[in-house]
């Protein structure tokens, strides 16, 4: 019986080594595959060959409370889930920013109708004129565009809450003559795109053109992921 | 003759008065092309108007002043990048070399149409009157347009060319 035993017993350890070196090697497989996707997909590196700039550690955005144009709470939460562009501007301007949402609805055009988990993106117009620009008037303005783009204002503390967190800069030019709802906003035209986590993913800025930001967008989508 | 070809004739025929009025207009100093307005939410209170504009004279022409019956008043300014910020420069007395042409263009120098009166609609025209001080005043229409894709030709990229106007 002894006999019997003593081969089987040799057996079982061997199986047991060749059980624990697998485990081993399959450990050590897993970690340097999940360090190569890690490395991949590691905030830190950003996408090549791209005309918009890329911020190689996302920046959490926190703390600022807006409405948009059907006075509705615009803050933090809204913008996760889905990838967003913000422009600033204000509705008493001529050129530069009807010249911006129309490259804008024409990147809309460009994007495919299915996207990703995290759907198809949204665009803010925020204006930085709270004063003149009502969210009535906004979303007036931001749907002659696109029915599905939204208008964004606030108190000016408010509004520095999110522009200083991102860059923005904005200003008054001195009120001419006797007429005070008569006067110019100066303020940065950079498109800034924020990913599905809400976090400020890449700065595009201008002249924008409607061709690099659809493929910029959809490089860094695919880069990142939803 | 069919009533085609008739109809057709007629239409040549005032095609060519219309092309000889315009050769009157291009007798004077000036010369105005591509006038057109991009169409800007009903509720947009300026609009802007794009155009070139060129001296075929011999002497430096200025704009002295551009009027519309749809506006209350009308200014030309320049966008400009300036401290990181999109900021718009009146242009007075805007100048314009002799031979030489100015271009109005989204992101660049544009006129801006302000307080709009009446609504204004793409397919639809705007009446511009532009005075010169050679003592010419030039009728314009600028057209206003939905379909064309505008794309900014300044900003950040050519900062200085936009600041030396």
């Amino acid at each position: 019986m002894q006999s019997d035993t003593q081969p089987k017993k040799k057996n079982s350890t061997s199986q047991i080594i060749l059980l624990i070196s697998v485990g081993i090697l399959s450990l050590v497989v897993g970690l340097w595959l999940s360090q190569q996707m890690l490395s991949n997909n590691n905030d830190s590196s950003i996408p090549p060959n791209l005309d918009a700039t890329v911020l190689p550690n996302a920046r959490t955005l926190v703390d600022f409370n807006l409405s948009d144009k059907n006075e509705e709470i615009f803050s933090p939460v809204q913008l996760k889930g889905q990838w967003s562009f913000l422009f600033f501007g204000f509705t008493h301007c001529p050129d530069v920013c009807p010249t911006a949402l129309k490259v804008m609805q024409s990147v809309w055009k460009t994007l495919p109708t299915k996207m990703g988990d995290a759907g198809h993106p949204k665009l803010y117009f925020i204006s930085v004129d709270p004063d003149r620009d009502k969210p009535e008037i906004l979303k007036q303005y931001v749907e002659f565009f696109h029915p599905e783009f939204n208008g964004v204002t606030g108190t000016l503390d408010e509004i520095d809450k999110l522009t200083n967190q991102i860059g923005i800069l904005y200003g008054y030019d001195e009120k001419e003559g006797s007429n005070d709802q008569e006067y110019t906003v100066n303020h940065s035209a950079q498109i800034i795109l924020i990913d599905p986590k809400g976090r400020m993913r890449a700065v595009i800025s201008p002249p924008h053109d409607t061709k690099m930001i659809s493929s910029n967008f959809q490089t860094i989508r695919t880069f990142y992921g939803d | 003759m069919s009533l085609d070809k008739l109809l057709t004739r007629v239409f040549f025929i005032f095609s060519l008065s219309t092309l000889s009025l315009s050769a009157v207009h291009a007798a004077s100093a000036l010369k105005i092309e591509n006038a057109w307005s991009p169409e800007a939410p009903p509720v947009a209170k300026v609009l802007a108007g794009y155009m070139k504009i060129s001296n075929l004279s011999n002497k430096d022409i200025k704009i002295k002043a551009v009027k519309s019956e749809l506006f209350e008043r009308i200014e030309i300014h320049i966008t400009q990048m300036k401290n990181g910020m999109m900021k718009m420069v009146k242009q007075e007395n805007l100048n314009i070399k002799a031979k030489g042409h100015i271009v109005l263009e989204p992101g660049g120098l544009h006129m801006m149409l302000i307080e709009k009166l009446k609504p204004v609609k793409a397919g639809s025209v705007i009446p511009l009157t532009l005075s010169f001080d050679n003592g010419e005043t030039v009728d314009i229409h600028l057209k206003v347009k939905s379909s064309d894709e505008p794309q900014m030709k300044c900003g950040s990229k050519c900062g200085s060319k936009c600041g030396s106007n």
